[in-house]
């Protein structure tokens, strides 16, 4: 039997291309190392807490915005029930020194009134900041369906200027600057990095809405399979793949498993990190500046995560997240910062079926090279001394966050911890990167289309990271297969 | 480094990182249809340049205008010596 597509990974981006390719008519496979699809967004449970570990919140799913399109047209939204976050304040910025409280409403108008009266003489350079990442927004292929692609718009977000720049040029008030470069905890790179068109495309739809999903990525993951099913996809979980495979004249012509055993197919969508592509791709098809440059992508901040169960519900947490910063200069140079003197992100974790949170994830950004000593030692046989420096971090992130609150104190009953190791192995990020590949200026990212006829590219690497990210970077390989008018206008149908 | 040696070192790091034949290496040839490059190995060969000369490239126009070898010559050229003169 011979597939149209085999789609390589079946996290968030290969599942959106499986489904469209799929809804198109193609016959298609999905395969997964994994032993089910979507691990990342399924989480683990632990004393009756769920934590998820690859969705927490989104921007972008309110009714009509653009997640809330796709979801539809995916046809996942009929499996999903979403809820928004606190509109009050859907994100807690807390700075301990100089301390400062600031609450994020969703909504441009809000959040524009709000920071007015926080930052009363910045008035116009908070204006002018929010007007110009809504119009960076806008002007996205996909996130806006009127626009038409351009192939050199990828560039804007390489060329700069960072954020810093933009914040820079706009005022001097390091604290506002400070507030408005916190998201960049959601995707990992620093605001020295990142480009401000990158940082607008992802925190444009958080300030437009921001909402959460009952159930969680698990509920997501279980509406991709339902929806997976129904189209007669056939999924291959437990099936690494060790190489694609070419014809002699240069097409594609299928992959195969590290286990031995092959699929034949006419074209290939890869959605694993681009290191591991290289791996994949067979010699001498792609040319060395192309695997040089692949190589040598930079990937962003790792983290130390922590997950906690409390005995008692933790109400300060529901309906919104929090971020606890030491100081208004923590968010330069990601992960250089000591756990518990760096920032630190925290998320609701509960039950089944509960309103209140029971428990927490914490998300500290650390660098891989904290635990490289250990790297050759894999999950479930680590040494001594790593569980030490494991219980050390715990610790330290403990006191951080008794701190901030101390309606915590005495009720942690459960603290587990991950380390940028865990990260490696989970994620698939050679380098640990939490959100795989760094999207900053000066580093050219992949694109969807490559040199061997018929193996194309999506995953976080060519879009963004997140959930919206990597259905973007789904819909644009398919785009770039099927037509990008007529995806659009499948799209459309849909609004 | 002399006009020359910038283009001796243009030739011969394009010459390995496109698989190109050195020999066949002139001021007119097109990249695009004689070095085979499409517009996916544009951001290949910034890079390639950049790293040959320590150079951080931004022209975003000059760079869609090149055309030819020799337009990557001049390129490099002027901002070398804008670099010196800086």
């Amino acid at each position: 039997m011979r597939y149209d597509f085999v789609v390589i990974g079946a996290g968030v981006s290969g599942i959106t291309s499986a489904i469209t390719l799929a809804q198109n008519g193609y016959h298609v496979a999905l395969v997964e190392k994994a032993d089910r699809i979507a691990p990342l967004l399924r989480g683990f449970s632990r004393q009756g807490v769920h934590f998820d570990t690859g969705f927490h919140y989104t921007g972008g799913l309110g009714a009509g915005e653009p997640l809330d399109i796709f979801f539809r047209y995916l046809g996942l939204s009929e499996h999903l029930t979403s809820f928004s976050f606190d509109e009050d304040g859907f994100d807690i910025f807390n700075c301990e020194n100089p301390g400062f409280e600031f609450k994020i409403p969703t909504g441009y108008a809000k959040l524009q009134e709000r920071l007015g009266e926080a930052f009363p003489d910045e008035r116009a350079a908070i204006g002018s900041y929010l007007s110009q990442v809504r119009a960076t927004c806008n002007a996205l292929p996909y996130l806006n369906l009127d626009m038409e692609i351009d192939q050199n718009s990828a560039l804007q977000r390489v060329l700069g200027p960072t954020v810093r720049e933009k914040l820079d040029s706009l005022t001097e008030n390091v604290l506002l600057k400070s507030l408005l470069s916190t998201h960049c905890l959601l995707y990992g790179v620093s605001c020295d990095e990142v480009s401000f068109a990158q940082h607008a495309s992802i925190v444009g739809n958080y300030y437009e809405s921001v909402r959460g999903i009952r159930g969680g990525g698990l509920s997501l993951a279980q509406a991709c399979d339902t929806r997976l099913s129904k189209l007669g996809v056939d999924v291959f979980c437990s099936s690494e793949v060790a190489g694609i495979t070419v014809a002699p004249g240069g097409a594609l012509s299928g992959v195969r498993f590290a286990s031995g055993g092959s699929l034949a197919c006419n074209a290939v969508i890869a959605t694993v990190h681009p290191r591991i592509l290289l791996e994949l791709a067979p010699e001498g098809t792609f040319r060395p500046a192309y695997r040089k440059r692949l190589g040598a992508l930079e990937e962003t901040v790792s983290a130390f995560m922590c997950y906690a169960v409390s005995n008692r519900p933790i109400p300060s947490l529901a309906g919104a997240n929090r971020f606890l910063l030491p100081d208004a200069g923590c968010l330069s140079d990601l992960g250089r910062r000591p756990i518990g003197d760096a920032p630190l992100y925290l998320s609701a974790a509960y039950r089944k079926d509960e309103i209140e949170p029971h428990g927490f994830i914490g998300i500290c950004p650390t660098l891989f090279t904290e635990t490289t000593s250990w790297e050759s030692s894999r999950f479930g046989k680590r040494p001594e001394e790593y569980r030490r420096y494991k219980g050390q971090c715990l610790e330290r992130m403990q006191i951080q966050i008794e701190r901030a609150h101390p309606d915590l104190a005495g009720n942690i009953q459960y603290m587990e911890g991950s380390t940028p190791l865990t990260i490696r192995d989970f994620c698939n990020t050679p380098l640990g990167g939490l959100y795989g590949v760094k999207h900053m200026v000066g580093q050219y990212n992949p694109h969807p289309t490559t040199r061997i006829p018929g193996l194309f590219l999506a995953g976080q690497a060519v879009v963004s990271p997140g959930v919206m990210g990597a259905v973007l970077s789904g819909l644009l390989a398919c785009g770039t297969i099927l037509g990008h008018d007529i995806m659009r206008k499948e799209l459309k149908a849909c609004c | 480094m002399t006009d020359q040696e910038i283009i001796e070192q243009i030739n011969s790091s394009l010459a390995e990182e496109f698989e190109y034949a050195l020999g066949d290496m002139t001021p007119d040839t097109t990249l695009f249809e004689e070095m085979g490059l499409d517009s996916l190995d544009v951001v290949d060969l910034v890079i390639v340049l950049e790293s040959a000369f320590g150079m951080k490239i931004r022209e975003e126009e000059a760079i869609r205008k090149i055309r030819t070898l020799g337009d990557i010559h001049t390129f490099v050229i002027d901002k070398k010596r804008q670099m010196e003169s800086a």
